[in-house]
């Protein structure tokens, strides 16, 4: 007999938390409510990359002294530089300089190798193209101001 | 057909009988030369149009603050470029499945197949019937009322059933038999808290529950009468519409859509169209049942005492049933938000658990409000409807 009423006190406390746990989580849905929405409605807005964002590399031809280090510490080697020796001044001439983005991984190691800072990251990321090799940037691509 | 006597017509005479739409529209009709009987087979079909696109109506508004309320409560925009504030996305919703291609799976029996979302709506648009926007302002004042919509319901199952069985989609015959042993079990508390309700009003006519509620307007709701019953008879209308947190016949975590996976445009759009109809009803039938349906919160009686206006004057008639309308409606989309609410707060039940709660909570307590109902009714025949 009393077996049976515990039976029906346990059963009820149970439902009545059951309905508690319920109508607070109906609180916490009507709260979200008021909350602003979190969207970014990516091609109307966009978000401000983060400092220290690894976006496409800017690089300025007149500062590099083509020593290679970037060519060295990536891990692809991906860094093109083509070079000649002056004989007079007996310094290295840079003629060319590219990074092809399609196959970069931003992983920075260039820009913080370079000794001469002519590498730097820009915040710039919207780097898709219809042909891959238009990714390949020579040092005029390089060389452009992030947009 | 000829109507019996005391003329119950659509739209019929307001409480001092000023305002008798379907007598002047037929009185019209008479003058220009037509027989009664045909006059009044012209006025017939225009509040069953009417009611019918109100619920079109329904279905898009409540599709699209579905979209929002989700939205919302995910801290998400929702849509918002199909017209302001994205109110035209359910049509584009609408007329996109409208010129889909219309699929019939392979193996699948056609006849079945094709059958199964018509029996599924058909009920449920029939149900509308007998749901009151006012004094006379509903389709048809039948004396079963509120019985007729649980015997409609109940032909709901059967096109479930059909159309998850005809798919030949295991899902889908899962999805079915799901919502078949759903439908019937919650079915069973559904009655019962609704014969408590009748009991207090000795009527089954929805009419007659909603006037027996509206002598002291928001105090004489049925809801403080019957706070169990309107719990009950609330679980298991959602239940009935197979809304979260008892969606487990569409559960698209297991059974992909459940008795809709086959189904593609105008097909998979009847379903679309007959969930939220029901949904909408649902929340009209607790309006009526529950919250005294097109009683606004003050008695309207009181209000024009206090404004100094008789009742039976043009003026006042037309406010009386405008406002009774707003407020049905009103009542019933607070029902529908709240569902809507409910969706996105609880997980969804496994089908052990479902099944548990319906035969072994609600019945019960269904059974015990309905004897306790009896009992006060005896006790307190003045309070409970003697």
């Amino acid at each position: 007999m009393f077996g049976f009423l515990k039976q029906v006190g346990d059963y009820s406390r149970e439902a009545a938390a059951a309905a508690r746990g319920i109508t607070q989580g109906l609180a916490v849905t009507f709260d979200h409510m008021r909350r602003r929405p979190v969207t970014v409605q990516y091609p109307y807005e966009k978000l401000i990359p983060s400092e220290r964002y690894r976006g496409r590399i800017h690089f300025e031809f007149d500062k590099c002294i083509a020593c290679e280090v970037c060519v060295r510490v990536c891990p692809i080697n991906l860094p093109v530089v083509d070079w000649v020796m002056n004989k007079e001044t007996r310094k290295k001439q840079l003629k060319n300089y590219s990074i092809d983005f399609g196959v970069c991984i931003f992983c920075g190691n260039c820009v913080e190798y370079c000794p001469t800072n002519c590498l730097s990251m820009t915040e710039e990321y919207e780097l898709a193209a219809f042909d891959r090799h238009s990714l390949n940037f020579d040092n005029v691509a390089l060389g452009r101001l992030p947009t | 057909m000829i109507p019996p006597e005391p003329l119950r017509l659509p739209f019929a005479t307001l409480p001092s009988g000023n305002l008798d739409l379907a007598g002047e529209f037929q009185a019209v009709l008479q003058g220009w030369g037509l027989s009664p009987g045909l006059a009044h087979a012209l006025w017939l079909p225009l509040p069953m149009l009417l009611v019918l696109a109100a619920a079109v109506v329904g279905v898009l508004a409540s599709v699209w603050m579905e979209r929002k309320v989700s939205a919302a409560v995910q801290q998400r925009i929702g849509p918002e470029y199909a017209g302001p504030l994205g109110i035209l996305q359910p049509l584009a919703d609408g007329l996109k499945l409208l010129v889909k291609e219309d699929v019939i799976p392979a193996r699948a029996d056609s006849l079945l197949f094709t059958l199964g979302p018509v029996l599924v709506l058909a009920p449920v648009i029939l149900s509308w019937l007998i749901v009151p926007f006012g004094q006379n302002l509903l389709i048809s004042n039948v004396g079963v009322g509120i019985f007729l919509w649980i015997a409609l319901s109940s032909i709901q199952p059967i096109g479930l059933l059909m159309s998850g069985y005809s798919s030949n989609n295991k899902y889908a015959l899962l999805g079915g038999l799901r919502a078949a042993a759903q439908s019937i079990s919650y079915e069973v508390p559904l009655a019962l808290a609704v014969l408590a309700v009748v009991m207090l009003s000795n009527s089954l006519s929805t009419v007659e529950i909603v006037q027996q509620q509206n002598s002291a307007g928001l105090l004489s709701w049925n809801i403080w009468r019957q706070p169990v019953g309107f719990l009950v008879f609330w679980i298991c209308v959602i239940a009935e519409c197979e809304r979260a947190p008892f969606d487990l016949p569409e559960a698209e975590e297991e059974l992909v859509a459940g008795y809709q996976t086959e189904y593609a445009g105008m097909k998979f759009a009847l379903f679309y169209l007959g969930s939220y109809i029901n949904l909408v009803l649902s929340g009209l039938l607790v309006a009526v049942l529950y919250l005294g349906g097109w009683g606004f919160p003050l008695p309207v009686e009181w209000l024009a005492s206090v404004l100094h206006q008789p009742l039976s004057s043009p003026l006042v008639q037309v406010v009386t049933a405008s406002v009774g309308i707003v407020t049905t409606v009103l009542k019933a989309f607070l029902l529908v938000f709240f569902a809507i609410l409910l969706r996105w707060t609880t997980p969804r039940v496994r089908i052990d658990q479902l099944l548990d709660f319906g035969w072994k909570f609600l019945l019960p307590i269904a059974l015990v409000n309905l004897l306790l109902t009896a009992a006060l009714k005896l006790v307190f025949p003045t309070i409970f409807g003697g």
